[in-house]
């Protein structure tokens, strides 16, 4: 990471100074939008290991890239990411195939393709010459690797989930709440859980630029977690969640910029505080609720 | 007329012949057969355990048939393609994820595949007495209330025949009398109903027919014709 002088601008300024730090923020915010809305879905339906597993996978395409570029020169490759992209997919199939094979222990094919992809990074870590500051930001997320190109892919992503989202909503909402039900109406199980969890890895591994790979699952999940703690509905929790995503994405990047730590770490430590005082706020609410009760029911 | 909406008008037929099924080594369900009109009201008895969810289950398609045949609507049940056409409330909701918070009204849109109005969504809600719970969360709510959700949502796609499995348990009996008699005015408005009970005596519902099943077997009885089959 560039160690930024002591007399850098502040967050603001720098946000008009510097296109790096806008266009950070921009693939933040669509990030952190669109992460949630997933991974809301990912978490009823119990598959809260998939993104982590298929980060793993994707940083052995990332590891691969860097090898195939750095030592043996195929530099037409241009980033790393793109088969960040294509490791998540084929991770994402090998997910698929496993589940499928192993019927009544689906979750198997977790650690199965987890550990593969760790490995396989490994390999190609160190046949590429190993530790460098390109791993470390993949590994933790970085300010300064947000360029327009993925701006302008994060962009596209986030508008085709969307779109599938609003158009498929029904199919989305049954399937994830109650797949047996989901079958009956005809719904396709297998072709919906094939393209979810493709959208998933394209997701996943066009997160790991602003969170890193050993983050992004909790971009999906926490902001989640914190919201079915409070939310009225499923809209209601979707939208919470949404919120606190973007208050995290924004107060990480710019707490990332100050101290010049990598946003994947301020994005997730901020999105843990909220969870935290939602818990606390919960518990107090609860509890006062239930004193009030009980001192209705002793005045009656 | 529309096909789609003239095949809705007409309620299912099913024909089950010599249906045996079992699970590995046990056999649940023995040559079973019985042939049930549409606008049939079929109630299926027997102890628990004695397979009558696994029938369910395999007229449903879920449960892939080993030996003899099921046909809906004179279709096999391995190439029937409508079961949106077939209302079903199961006796378990363990397959439901409600710990998540999600309203009545969102699950019951979202199961709304064939775009029903609004107005009959109430109506519907109010039939099975639950208009009040309609913007209460799922997870919110008693065994007896949810039961009650799933059968409206059982209702959603105006279904041409009706699958309950117990539907009653942990139903107040208030509302029990209420449930059957809405189940009885469905049958008249002509939708085919297949009951599942184990306490059928006790309840006030208008079956035409009973199978009822003891140890995998069982014996069909067409009320109407007051003879066993």
């Amino acid at each position: 990471m560039i160690h930024l002088l002591a007399d850098q601008p502040s967050f603001v300024n720098a946000l008009f100074e510097f296109s790096f730090l806008r266009y950070a923020l921009a693939a933040g915010l669509i990030m952190g939008f669109i992460t949630p809305m997933i991974g809301s879905f990912v978490i009823i339906r119990r598959l809260s290991f998939i993104a982590d597993t298929l980060s793993h996978f994707s940083l052995a395409g990332l590891s691969i890239g860097l090898y195939l570029i750095n030592r043996i020169e195929l530099t037409f490759i241009g980033d790393p990411l793109y088969l960040a992209i294509i490791a998540a997919v084929i991770g994402a199939f090998f997910i698929e195939i496993l589940r499928s094979y192993y019927n009544n222990y689906k979750e198997i094919s977790m650690p199965i393709v987890m550990s593969l992809g760790t490995a396989l990074s490994a390999l190609f870590i160190s046949l590429s010459g190993g530790w460098n500051t390109s791993i470390y930001n993949f590994l933790f997320g970085s300010l300064l690797t947000v360029g327009i190109e993925y701006l302008i892919l994060i962009t596209i992503t986030a508008t085709v989930v969307i779109a599938l989202v609003v158009l498929f909503y029904k199919q989305i909402v049954l399937v994830s709440f109650d797949e047996a039900y989901a079958k009956i109406v005809g719904i396709k199980i297998r072709r919906f859980q094939f393209i979810s969890t493709l959208i998933l890895a394209l997701v996943v591994s066009l997160s790991i630029v602003t969170v890193g790979v050993l983050l992004v699952s909790s971009l999906m999940i926490i902001p989640v977690a914190a919201a079915m703690k409070v939310g009225k509905s499923f809209r209601n929790t979707l939208t919470i969640a949404i919120f606190f995503s973007e208050i995290s994405v924004i107060v990480g990047m710019w707490i990332s910029y100050e101290l010049n730590i990598p946003p994947g770490a301020t994005i997730v430590l901020f999105n843990i505080v909220i969870l935290i005082l939602v818990g606390i706020a919960k518990r107090f609410y609860v509890n006062k609720r239930l004193k009030n009760q009980q001192k209705e029911i002793q005045l009656k | 007329m529309d096909i789609d909406i003239f095949e809705r008008l007409i309620p299912l037929r099913l024909h089950v012949t010599n249906l045996t099924f079992g699970y590995d080594y046990r056999t649940v369900l023995k040559d079973i057969s019985f042939k049930i009109n549409s606008g049939d009201f079929l109630a299926v008895i027997g102890n628990n355990g004695s397979g009558k969810s696994t029938l369910v289950k395999c007229i449903l398609g879920i449960n892939k048939v080993g030996s003899g045949m099921i046909f809906l609507d004179d279709i096999d049940v391995t190439l029937f393609k409508n079961f949106i056409n077939i209302g079903y409330v199961p006796q378990k909701f363990d397959d439901f994820n409600y710990e998540f918070p999600i309203t009545v009204n969102e699950i019951l849109t979202a199961s709304n595949i064939r775009d029903i109005s609004e107005d009959k969504k109430l109506e519907l809600l109010d039939k099975i007495g639950i208009l009040e719970l309609q913007n209460e969360n799922i997870n919110s709510l008693s065994g007896g209330q949810l039961q009650r959700v799933f059968i409206v949502r059982s209702l959603m796609n105006n279904p041409r025949m009706l699958i309950l499995d117990e539907p009653t348990v942990g139903v107040d009996r208030k509302n029990v009398e209420g449930f059957y008699k809405t189940i009885n005015d469905l049958n008249a408005e002509g939708i085919t109903i297949i009951l599942i009970s184990h306490n059928i005596h006790e309840s006030k519902a208008n079956f035409s027919h009973v199978l009822s099943i003891h140890n995998g077997e069982g014996v069909f009885r067409d009320l109407n014709r007051g003879e066993d089959e």
